[in-house]
């Protein structure tokens, strides 16, 4: 009997209800028409009789209210739940169940006498004794009234059960409140399942059932059992403890227990509330009905049984001790994998189904010690520097977390030991626990795989993230995301999240503060302490690229970078404090959305927050430069100085200077052209110019090698001090190296206009009396300093137009559009790169070495001509000398100079005649090594791939003046020929042999020539 | 102040174009009448210093100096509202007044007998300036005063500041109409020669040319004076604005000289102005004229045609004549980029013939303009040209010198004057100078230049005596 009634309890799982709800569902008609009004009274009565009325009421109907609560769907539920009727629960309880009618119609019930029978024996067992009807006698009446009833009589037997199961429920009471949610828990559970899996289940029941029932007689065995599981518990405990990190604690662990059992499918009877007191006094009154009734237990059976049962569950503790990576009977670690193998020992004591299980589980285990290791620091095997704190301390968390359920598992397990210990202690009682399940190793795989992939992954992130710090450790981890599976996506973004932590605070920290704090070397950014702050803008701060996140484009770090470079600008170098607007704000959307830095979508809060911070600072700098800095004046004022754009001005300094510039270099001191820079600038019109940028113009002399002449030390120079020195302080040897040449080409064209031309005209004027002795030297001088004056003029014109005047045009549309700081300093670093090309300088070939060649030439006609001219004024005044001799003899009557004379005369003119004819062939030299060195440059420029450099070189030699008389110009002077050879070489090539080519033209056959030698 | 210009205006013409020229430049830097800076005239990227001096009331003094031998005209500029402008220790008038009666002689003998009082002035003015780059001499050559005493001057200035450039806007006799000066041919030739020998560069302007732009192009029938001398103005504040507007080239006188003139001799500069809206002071009357495209190659493209030439050549019948050297200075709003397109049109059409002799270019001058004159055109170009065919001009003189040397007429006046005392040599010489300098043009549109030349004047040797014989014996031959 006490078994059929544990069966029918273990069964329904407590589910009374249950059963009342399949006496009302075997007609296919509806619930609501079957249970008539009447019946509906007769139920309500009797259940007021099994629950008693008045003060009572009120906590039982809590009872059924919970009960109530659990079991039906929440549209059933009335929303006073302070005045509950019992009524309306029975009725809810004969509906819901009638609409699920067939669920328990397998399961074995009690007759319908047997239950009226136990219905009356509770009632009246629990009634006291003063009372004059006993109440299982009143209950007994309102049953004769319902079996008068026109009730099928399973449905009537249906009901007496479930109403024994609330009597039985009232009987209990201080259990009931616990255990009523559990039992319709699993009513539910079996109800939602429907039928296959309650079958599994009463399988699992009655197994279950079975070596339960066993452990009834030996007590001392449980009691050993208990112990062990008490010791293995510890030990659980303490290694949760071991492997938690420091901030996981046994309180958080505790607390997730606790919030586990108010929510979880197992109930929590353990939990030191002492209801085993109560146990054993409601034990004590029903033990004599309950054993008198048990019969002898079969001995061999049950210690059969309980040794079946011990390895069921020393299996399933096995599982769940690997699982947290410690080895058990069946399960040990391969030393050298540290994957989990099955104990060769106790193996054959296994089921192949068993040990597959086994082993599968175990995997999870090993992916476990895995991600302790990579979270254990002391291995070395982990992520370094402060994103690998927080990765290892998110793998941490992450621990603490399966830890948590590990321990849920352990706990139901334990749970379970010690109802089985209460069941062998008050048997007949039992039942009312029986209903949990047990740990096996099914539920075990069913538990299993969320969690083994989950750490599979995280293993797999950890040991990719190895010994890898900063943006590489983001990147890695980036890669992930990539994936494609959710969890993973899920796992990784958690992981990232996690990391970027401490990146995104770095951010803010350089872009709102300009400060790196970046102890490990992680930071994208890095400050080059060695550096100083002149050299703050350019060299100072740098991207580290290998530390840089893959989910951030070089377009983003570049700005990142500026930020923070224009904020330590702007408070180093400027001292300017308050930099950045709302900096609160920012900083607070920047450091607390660190999982938007690697959307891939770049349009969060926080790349806003970073955009608007870029903006704002390179706002401030720009306007700090270009407002009270002036650079744009200084940029002009350079451009005009020292690039010689203020014509005027170059042209004023030289004639100036012009004795300085003609002595030797160690002879000329800095302090007397200062005067006279400053007399130029006084004198032009750079006087109106800003006196701020004036004051930082300079003149300096360089250290002179032998041979120097002033020309070729005395440079203008631009000093520049504070913020703008930081700015520009690297085009500055830039500017320095483009001035040599402009200078040079000023020197040339003062050489050939104030010294050459000028004499030449005024000496013409001079020296007419005897043009005709000298008019070989002279029309070839004139003619020779005309096309060299032509060559300077061009390109000059070409240097100073076409060259920096252009560029110059373009940086300025530049700078007007400029948002940012570095937006001119580019534009300006771009304009002077074009430049130093376009005044070949640097440019590795010919040209540079024919110009020099030029411009020596130059120099040695100069020397030439003031020797020249030297000679005639020498011949001039002896003329005159003598002319001088004759007239005064005429006046003294004498009338005529002696012999001597004459011969010294025709003698000096003799010599005369000699000098101005091997002046004439050294004027010719000069003229041919000049010659030589254009066409060279010429050729050079033709051959140049450069468009502009070929169209200076038809400029050059605008009326083919060259090109006629050198045949290897002619063909690649313009850039049609140049096309047309390179069309027809190709051609040529491919259809003919070149020697059967002969009777293509002559120019072709050259220009292949020509194209063959580039 | 630096790169300083004097200017000097000679004669009756020379002195009208000269106040044309300085009213032009007032108007360009917005200096008013009495020679206070505007108040518009805020911009300093101008170089006023060039041409003006300031004075310590702070307004501004042309560098200027006039010179004639007779009152009217520099009576009427001293009557006009800029009478306030010049510095009037530098106007001189000579005491007797008569004038030079338009003959060369009488200029060039009043010059000498004046010229301590001038240099006086000339003097005082050089020791004004830093640094003296030159003298601008603005004088007809075929009056009195401009061509005689200019003469004088020029030669004179050559001797005193050998270093300084002596540069001359002289304008030619109008070709067209019967002059009332019979003698014009004389003074022609007598200038023709020192403009050789003593200038370094002149600017002709050629008043036939002229006379036929403005009938032509500008449609006014019969142009004053003052038209045309507007016209000349223009070009003389054009072709400096290199000097006033300084930017990163030609920024001096020599500068922009020197590459035009290959040789010593050959400085005779052509100009031509486009496009030739003419100002409203010219027709105000006029609206009908044409609106031009004006591109940097349709400029460029105009300045190399022969009729906007300020200089009326004859007709180049052998086709053999061409540019020693070409400078265009263009402003306006100017692409930089259409600049060498031009030129690379120019050349790949051939539309300028170049000297065979040596390299040469266009040389183009991107040049800013004032900011208080509204021009017309968005693009407006000068070109100052040497061009072989300007010897056509000296060979008209020639011609007509020769008929009337051949003839012995109007040369009493001549004699009268101490130059011409002794004899006629004097004039004879000069056409020896002209014919030489005709020839070497000539010469200079051949290859074999440098040849010529040596060739020619290699026979010559002597005293200086023997030099003028033997020229005219070499110079008889091809005639």
């Amino acid at each position: 009997m006490s078994q059929h009634r544990r069966q029918f309890r273990g069964g329904v799982e407590g589910s009374a209800i249950a059963a009342a709800a399949a006496v009302c569902s075997n007609d296919d008609e509806t619930g609501a028409k079957i249970i008539s009004k009447k019946i509906m009274n007769l139920l309500r009565e009797l259940c007021e009789h099994i629950k008693g009325s008045g003060q009572d009421e009120l906590r039982r109907s809590k009872d059924i209210l919970k009960l109530h609560h659990k079991f039906a769907s929440p549209n059933l539920y009335t929303p006073s739940p302070l005045v509950p009727s019992t009524v309306q629960y029975v009725a809810h309880a004969a509906q819901y169940i009638s609409k699920s009618p067939n669920a328990f119609e397998n399961l074995p019930v009690l007759s319908e006498q047997e239950c009226l029978q136990k219905i009356m024996d509770t009632l009246n067992s629990k009634a006291h004794t003063q009372d004059a009807q006993k109440p299982g006698d009143l209950f007994y009446k309102v049953y004769k009234r319902l079996s008068d009833e026109q009730i099928d009589t399973r449905k009537r037997q249906n009901l007496l059960n479930f109403l024994l199961c609330i009597a039985d429920g009232d009987s209990a009471p201080v259990l009931s409140s616990s255990r009523a949610p559990a039992g319709t828990c699993s009513v539910r559970g079996a109800v939602t399942e429907e039928r296959p899996s309650t079958e599994s289940l009463q399988k699992e029941f009655n197994t279950r059932y079975h070596s339960l029932s066993s452990c009834n007689v030996p007590g001392i065995l449980v009691q050993t059992q208990l112990a062990k599981l008490a010791l293995k518990s510890n030990g659980l405990n303490n290694n949760l403890i071991l492997n938690a990190n420091s901030n996981t604690s046994i309180n958080t662990n505790n607390s997730q227990l606790s919030t586990f059992t108010t929510n979880g499918n197992m109930p929590p009877e353990i939990n030191g509330k002492g209801p085993g007191g109560q146990i054993y006094s409601y034990d004590a009154s029903q033990a004599g009905m309950g054993l008198s009734k048990q019969g002898v237990p079969n001995y061999m059976e049950v210690l059969k049984k309980q040794k079946d049962f011990e390895a069921e569950h020393d299996l399933a503790q096995n599982a769940v001790f690997a699982f947290i990576g410690i080895q058990g009977r069946y399960l040990k670690k391969d030393v050298i994998s540290g994957r989990f193998k099955l104990n060769p020992l106790h193996q054959k004591a296994l089921t192949a189904s068993q040990s597959s299980m086994l082993l599968r589980l175990a995997e999870l285990g090993y992916y476990y010690d895995r991600v302790v290791q990579f979270a254990n620091t002391a291995t070395g095997y982990n992520a370094m520097g402060c994103m690998g704190q927080s990765l290892i301390s998110k793998l941490n968390d992450e621990l603490t977390l399966f830890h948590g359920k590990v321990a849920r598992l352990q706990d139901e397990m334990n749970q379970f030991r010690a109802v089985q210990m209460r069941d062998y202690i008050s048997r007949d009682k039992t039942w009312l626990n029986r209903r949990r399940d047990d740990i096996t190793l099914v539920r075990l795989m069913g538990w299993y795989g969320v969690h083994l992939k989950r750490m599979q992954w995280l293993s797999k992130i950890a040991d990719a993230c190895q010994m890898r710090k900063g943006g590489e450790l983001a990147s890695v981890v980036y890669d992930f995301l990539g994936h494609g599976g959710d969890e993973v996506d899920v796992v990784a973004v958690e992981v990232l999240a996690a990391i970027c932590k401490p990146l995104v605070r770095m951010i803010s920290n350089w872009m709102l503060e300009g400060n790196i704090d970046d102890t490990y070397g992680e930071f994208f950014v890095e400050s080059l302490p060695e550096v100083g702050a002149d050299r703050l803008w350019h060299d100072k701060f740098r991207l580290r690229h290998n530390m840089l996140p893959k989910f951030f484009s070089l377009d983003i770090a570049d700005k990142i970078l500026k930020t923070g470079k224009s904020i330590n600008f702007l408070r180093e170098i400027c001292e300017m404090q308050e930099l950045v607007k709302g900096r609160e704000k920012l900083k607070e959307i920047m450091e607390n959305n660190a999982a938007d830095i690697f959307s891939y979508a770049q349009d969060t809060r926080w790349h806003a927050a970073m955009e608007t911070c870029y903006q704002q600072t390179s706002k401030h700098v720009l306007d700090m430069m270009v407002g009270p800095h002036k650079l744009l004046d200084h940029l002009h004022g350079m451009r005009r100085y020292l690039l010689l754009g203020q014509g005027d001005f170059v042209g004023i300094l030289i004639e100036n200077m012009k004795e300085e510039l003609e002595k030797k270099g160690s002879e000329i001191y800095s302090h007397d052209l200062s005067a006279m820079l400053d007399a130029a600038l006084r004198c032009t019109n750079a006087q109106y110019d800003d006196p701020e940028v004036l004051n930082h113009l300079d003149i300096v002399v360089k250290t002179p090698y032998p041979g120097d002449c002033g020309w070729d030390v005395i440079s203008l120079q631009y000093t520049v001090q504070g913020p703008l020195a930081t700015m520009l302080e690297p085009t500055m040897s830039t500017y320095k190296i483009l001035f040599k040449p402009l200078w040079r080409m000023k020197h040339m064209e003062f050489l050939l206009s104030m010294k050459i031309w000028k004499e030449q005209m005024g000496n013409a004027k001079a020296l007419r009396s005897m043009k005709g002795e000298i008019a070989k030297a002279s029309y070839g001088l004139h003619l020779f300093t005309s096309e060299i004056m032509h060559f300077v003029h061009q390109m000059q014109y070409y240097v100073l137009f076409e060259v920096i005047e252009c560029n110059w045009v373009d940086l300025q549309k530049q700078m007007q559009k400029a948002t940012a700081l570095d937006d001119i300093l580019d534009a300006h670093e771009k304009f002077l790169r074009t430049i130093t090309v376009g005044c070949f300088i640097k440019t590795m070939t010919d040209m540079e070495r024919n110009l020099e060649m030029v411009y020596g030439n130059i120099i040695s006609l100069e020397n030439w001509q003031s020797h020249f001219y030297e000679e005639c004024f020498k011949e001039l005044h002896a003329r005159e000398v003598h002319a001088k001799r004759i007239a005064d003899s005429e006046r003294a009557g004498r009338f005529g100079v002696t012999a001597e004379q004459q011969m010294d005369r025709d003698q000096g003119y003799k010599n005369f005649q000699q000098k101005v004819n091997s002046a004439c062939r050294n004027l010719e030299t000069i003229a041919s090594s000049y010659e030589k060195a254009v066409r060279g440059f010429l050729l050079a420029l033709n051959s140049s791939n450069d468009p502009n450099l070929q169209l200076f070189g038809t400029r050059l030699d605008f009326n083919e003046y060259y090109k006629k008389r050198d045949t290897s110009l002619s063909v690649p002077l313009t850039f049609e020929h140049m096309r047309m050879s390179v069309a027809s070489t190709t051609r040529g090539y491919k259809t003919l042999p070149p020697k059967s080519a002969q009777a293509q033209s002559e120019t072709q056959s050259q220009s292949n020539k020509h194209l063959i030698v580039d | 102040m630096p790169s300083e210009i004097i200017t000097l205006q000679l004669g009756q013409c020379g002195n009208q174009i000269g106040f044309e020229f300085w009213k032009r430049l007032c108007q360009e830097h917005g200096i008013s009448p009495s020679g206070v800076l505007e108040d518009f005239a805020t911009d300093t990227n101008d170089r006023k210093d060039v041409f003006f001096y300031q004075a310590d009331d702070d307004h501004y003094i042309p560098r200027a100096v006039l010179l004639d031998l007779e009152p009217r005209v520099i009576n009427t500029i001293m009557g006009s509202a800029y009478s306030k402008l010049y510095n009037p220790e530098n106007v001189y008038l000579s005491k007797h007044g008569g004038g030079a009666g338009n003959n060369w002689a009488s200029g060039y003998s009043q010059g000498d007998k004046l010229q301590e009082e001038i240099f006086d002035i000339l003097d005082r003015e050089a020791d004004g300036s830093d640094s003296l780059e030159g003298f601008v001499l603005c004088h007809s050559i075929a009056g009195g005063t401009g061509s005689g005493m200019g003469s004088f001057i020029m030669e004179r200035l050559a001797d005193r500041y050998p270093k300084k450039l002596i540069q001359t806007y002289s304008v030619f006799p109008n070709q067209d109409e019967i002059s009332d000066v019979v003698v014009q041919p004389y003074n022609s030739m007598l200038t023709l020669r020192r403009l050789t020998t003593a200038a370094d560069s002149v600017v002709v302007l050629d008043n036939t040319a002229l006379n036929r732009i403005a009938a032509d192009r500008l449609h006014i029938p019969n142009p004053t004076f003052t038209q045309i001398n507007t016209l000349v103005s223009t070009i003389m504040s054009v072709s400096t604005t290199t000097l006033r507007y300084p930017s990163y080239m030609n920024n001096n006188l020599i500068g922009l000289t020197a590459p035009l003139i290959p040789t010593p001799q050959l400085h005779f500069l052509m100009t031509g102005y486009t496009p030739l809206t003419g100002d409203p002071d010219i027709n105000s009357h006029q609206h009908t004229v044409n609106v031009r495209k004006t591109t940097v190659l349709d400029v460029m493209r105009r300045l190399l045609q022969p009729k906007n030439m300020m200089v009326s050549t004859g007709l180049d019948k052998t086709n053999h004549h061409c540019y020693i050297s070409i400078l265009n200075i263009i402003q306006g709003e100017v692409d930089p980029t259409q600049v060498h397109k031009s030129l690379q049109r120019i050349r790949e059409r051939k539309l300028a013939q170049f000297i065979p002799w040596g390299p040469t270019s266009i040389q183009v001058a991107l040049s800013r303009s004032s900011p208080y004159i509204q021009s017309n055109s968005r693009v407006s170009g000068l070109m100052l040209a040497n061009h072989t065919s300007i010897c056509s001009l000296f060979e008209r003189a020639l011609n007509q010198y020769d008929k009337l040397r051949k003839r012995g007429a109007f040369l009493d006046q001549f004699r009268r004057e101490d130059i011409f005392k002794d004899d006629l040599s004097e004039l004879d010489e000069s056409r020896d100078v002209v014919d030489c300098l005709v020839q070497e043009y000539e010469a200079a549109t051949r290859m074999d230049y440098l040849q010529f030349t040596a060739k020619r004047h290699t026979k010559t040797y002597g005293a200086g005596d023997n030099k003028s014989e033997e020229s005219k014996s070499t110079e008889n031959l091809p005639v």
